[in-house]
């Protein structure tokens, strides 16, 4: 349940001898927002009616690289002369009390308003209370932010590709879980692709606290409320469209915003499309690169986020890239999956499916040679060998591909082939050839490794 | 006539004195008799780095003839070595004649002489233990990311098991701010803002703060005038950066410790990775030559490929290390400029184009084994 649908605004009175505020209980946990205007400097100075402000908006902008959520709430606030002390706890969240922030929104309000300091009493870890210096005495929309673990975001990507594995539809979707102990009901909802440097963790900060209470069990009927409210209420006239999701680009990171308001139920996931694509055009080249895909020759999937392939427009964040290809009778089969790293704009993206048994490699050591052994004391304290190999890549299929194999040596080596290899770094050499369909191709080298006494 | 006067700092530090006539006695059953004279100054000053100075004036009514005034301060964490107590007066014709040290209590006597029957004011100074202090900045970064505006917060808890009714609180840097704070209590004051600060982007690849090989982005303040700050000194405490989205609104952008910075110095702080910047080391070559005997050189190429996947051209710092004795040789290519920092580091300067398109960094050089 929110504050504001649980509450209506509520006139209460300062509880001053004890100089407690009464508790606002929201879903799982307090929160506890009181007002008070005080004219003297103690607490049990002057008696107060306290009004509980509605929360005009939220705003939860959520990060995927850390368990980090900045959420802003802005309400109305009435201010008298002099200073006004507002109380702002969280008992029972995971909120990091370092972070939590006042400002007046407005030229008006930051003309009247000044903060003129932030107590955090020794008898909570989880209240504070600004002093608030008012020199226009009104009502003023403040802006209370504060950051929250336990709300994360993913992206997700399905890949339909066609039987000829020349192109794919792709889905993009992103996926928010709330884990926070909170239900931010209608909430702009923004997610920051990108890294982010924190010095310290939120849920640390954020500690000590009481383990987080278990939700309640629900029945069948607010099951079915809270499922309602999740997806945005029920459809009007008919039909609802998918949310579009914005994307703008801010310093290094990306922004996705949510069209609309959402609401996301504590301890609940939310799946939205951030964009769908037809027929990007994709490349599948067979690979043997064991720093990027692994020891086993496999078959890649390569497209380009740019706009020759009808991307480019935004990054891909990190996330699980499904692919299924388009069989008979709009029947799918599942390729593979894999995590993928974040992919800039006009980068290649590399999606390795697994070896292909229609499309294979083998590589043979056809001989063996020593030469210019070096004896000292009568022990053999230096040698040269001389390998020669063949690999042979068969391509079953019925339509060509697309080869590139590298090959890495140890040591102090000489590498000869009359193929066309060339250098990749001090010890690997690659190769790139397209093999027609049904053929075969024998790829042959010679390595000579001195060793011992000989490598200096 | 002998008179004692009493000062108690028993779970406080608004200094409760008190004034007593005494009779010698044993310290376990000194009899006490007091009123308490008022307090009019209490200054808690943060100059020292490590230490917090408490500073009290009170006004004591003294006897012709010596007195002796007792202080004490169970439950409180008072550096008993530290005490300095003085009249305010320095010409007062009242002299403090020695300091005695009950044992077993966390306390002193003073004996002072006075010529006449007299107030006279005097300045307690002391250190206080578990005051703790930090400094912290929120930075608002315009959209263009040229500018910031710079929040500078001084927070203090209170655990020296005292309580400040009223205190002027003075910051290392002479700001000052008149608050009351409880024990177990904190504050947290903005103690300074300035507005449009000058702000440095760099994008930099270093291994020894991010060993993955990414692409950093630090923000450099100059703590000069020039540059909008350099007004003073720059505590170490955390930065906290947001930025202005163009929206009405702002992001967190990231979070750094910003180490203490002196007036003209630099505050480097890193936001977050880069990663619309991608740098892949490959060494191409790494011979063997030269040998002599078991010793020998190396010759080395050290190659970046360096490709940019934003939408405008940017310039990257990459600081690579050697060890040991050794010397970049002449085809070393690719950069803009460079600087050997030190022996074993050397920082290049290079321009990557927009859209992905690579550029390549050869840093050839030969490690020599020179004895």
């Amino acid at each position: 349940m929110s504050c504001n649908k649980q509450l209506p605004i509520t006139n209460y009175q300062w509880s001053a001898a004890a100089g407690v505020c009464p508790q606002v209980v929201i879903g799982n946990w307090i929160l506890v927002i009181c007002c008070c205007f005080i004219f003297g400097n103690t607490l049990s100075a002057k008696e107060e009616l306290v009004t509980l402000p509605e929360r005009d908006s939220v705003q939860l902008t959520i990060y995927n690289s850390e368990d980090l959520t900045l959420v802003r709430e802005r309400r109305t606030l009435s201010f008298k002369q002099g200073n006004n002390r507002l109380q702002f706890s969280w008992a029972n969240t995971l909120i990091d009390p370092t972070s939590v922030e006042f400002e007046p929104v407005g030229k008006d309000a930051q003309d009247a308003l000044e903060v003129m300091d932030v107590s955090y009493p020794a008898e909570s870890h989880e209240m504070l209370i600004w002093t608030v210096a008012c020199t226009k005495p009104a009502g003023y929309e403040v802006e209370i932010s504060y950051f929250t673990s336990g709300i994360s975001w993913s992206a997700e990507y399905t890949g339909m590709v066609n039987a000829a594995e020349n192109a794919m539809d792709l889905t993009a979707y992103v996926t928010v879980t709330n884990n926070s102990g909170e239900e931010y009901e209608d909430a702009e909802v923004r997610l920051v692709v990108g890294v982010i440097h924190l010095v310290e963790r939120i849920i640390d900060l954020a500690r000590p606290r009481q383990p987080m209470p278990s939700a309640p069990a629900m029945d069948k009927g607010e099951m079915r409320d809270m499922a309602k409210r999740a997806r945005g209420g029920e459809a009007q006239n008919g039909m609802q469209k998918p949310k579009e999701i914005q994307k703008a680009g801010l310093s290094e990171y990306y922004i996705y915003t949510v069209e609309g308001q959402e609401t996301i139920p504590n301890r609940w996931s939310k799946r939205l499309r951030s964009f769908e694509i037809k027929d990007v055009p994709l490349k599948t080249v067979y690979r043997l690169e064991p720093d990027k895909h692994g020891p086993l020759f496999t078959k890649v999937l390569e497209f380009k986020n740019d706009e020759a392939h009808k991307l480019g427009k935004e990054p891909l964040p990190d996330g699980l890239v499904r692919l299924y290809k388009r069989v008979s009778d709009g029947r799918l089969g599942y390729m593979g999956a894999i995590a993928s790293k974040y992919i800039p704009k006009n980068e290649e993206v590399k999606v390795n499916v697994g070896p292909d048994a229609e499309c294979t490699m083998k590589e043979k050591r056809g001989s063996l040679k020593k030469k210019d052994l070096t004896f000292r004391n009568n022990r053999l304290v230096g040698w040269t060998t001389v390998e020669e190999f063949e690999i042979e890549v068969k391509n079953f299929r019925n339509r060509d591909v697309e080869v590139e194999i590298h090959r890495s040596m140890q040591g102090l080596f000489e590498f000869e082939s009359d193929d066309a290899w060339e250098k990749h770094d001090a010890d690997t050499q690659k190769i790139h050839f397209t093999l027609k369909a049904g053929e075969s191709r024998k790829l042959s080298f010679k390595v000579t490794t001195k060793n011992g006494e000989n490598a200096r | 006539m002998n008179k004692r006067m009493i000062f108690t700092l028993a779970g406080t530090a608004a200094l409760a004195s008190v004034i007593g006539i005494s009779r010698p006695t044993t310290v376990e059953a000194r009899i006490k008799l007091a009123t308490l004279p008022d307090k009019e100054a209490v200054v808690v000053r943060f100059d020292h780095p490590n230490q917090v100075l408490v500073e009290e004036e009170r006004t004591i009514s003294l006897q012709k003839g010596t007195n002796t005034v007792d202080f004490s301060w169970a439950g409180t964490n008072i550096d008993k070595g530290s005490i300095v107590f003085r009249p305010v007066d320095v010409n007062s014709k009242v002299e403090i004649l020695s300091t005695s040290y009950p044992p077993g209590e966390a306390a002193l006597t003073w004996s002072i002489a006075s010529p006449d029957a007299r107030s006279e004011k005097f300045r307690l100074s002391y250190l206080m233990a578990n005051i703790q202090r930090e400094t912290d900045y929120r930075a608002i970064v315009s959209n263009d990311e040229k500018t910031l505006t710079f929040r500078h917060y001084f927070k203090i808890r209170n655990w020296s098991g005292g309580t400040f009714d009223s205190a002027d609180f003075i910051t290392r840097d002479g700001k000052t701010f008149e608050k009351g704070l409880d024990q177990g209590e904190a504050k947290r004051v903005l103690v300074n803002k300035w507005d449009k600060v000058t702000l440095n982007k760099e994008y930099v690849y270093d291994l020894t703060r991010q060993r993955e090989g990414k692409v950093m982005t630090d923000y450099v303040l100059k703590n000069t005038k020039e540059a909008g700050l350099g007004a003073i000194p720059l505590e170490y405490g955390k930065v906290r950066i947001y930025q202005d989205d163009g929206k009405g609104t702002t992001a967190f952008t990231g979070e750094d410790w910003g180490q203490f910075t002196a007036v003209g110095d630099d505050m480097r702080l890193n936001i977050g990775i880069a990663q619309d910047i991608k740098v892949e080391f490959k060494k191409m070559v790494n011979d063997v030559e030269n040998r002599r005997g078991n010793v020998y050189d190396t010759n080395e190429v050290d190659e970046f490929e360096i490709k940019n996947f934003k939408d405008s051209e940017v310039e990257l710092t990459l600081v690579l290390r050697v060890q040991g004795e050794w010397e970049m040789q002449k085809d070393s290519e690719g950069y803009t400029g460079f600087e050997r920092v030190d022996n074993e580091t050397i920082k290049f300067k290079v321009k990557a184009p927009a859209k992905g398109a690579p550029v390549k960094l050869k840093f050839h050089y030969k490690r020599l084994n020179n004895w």
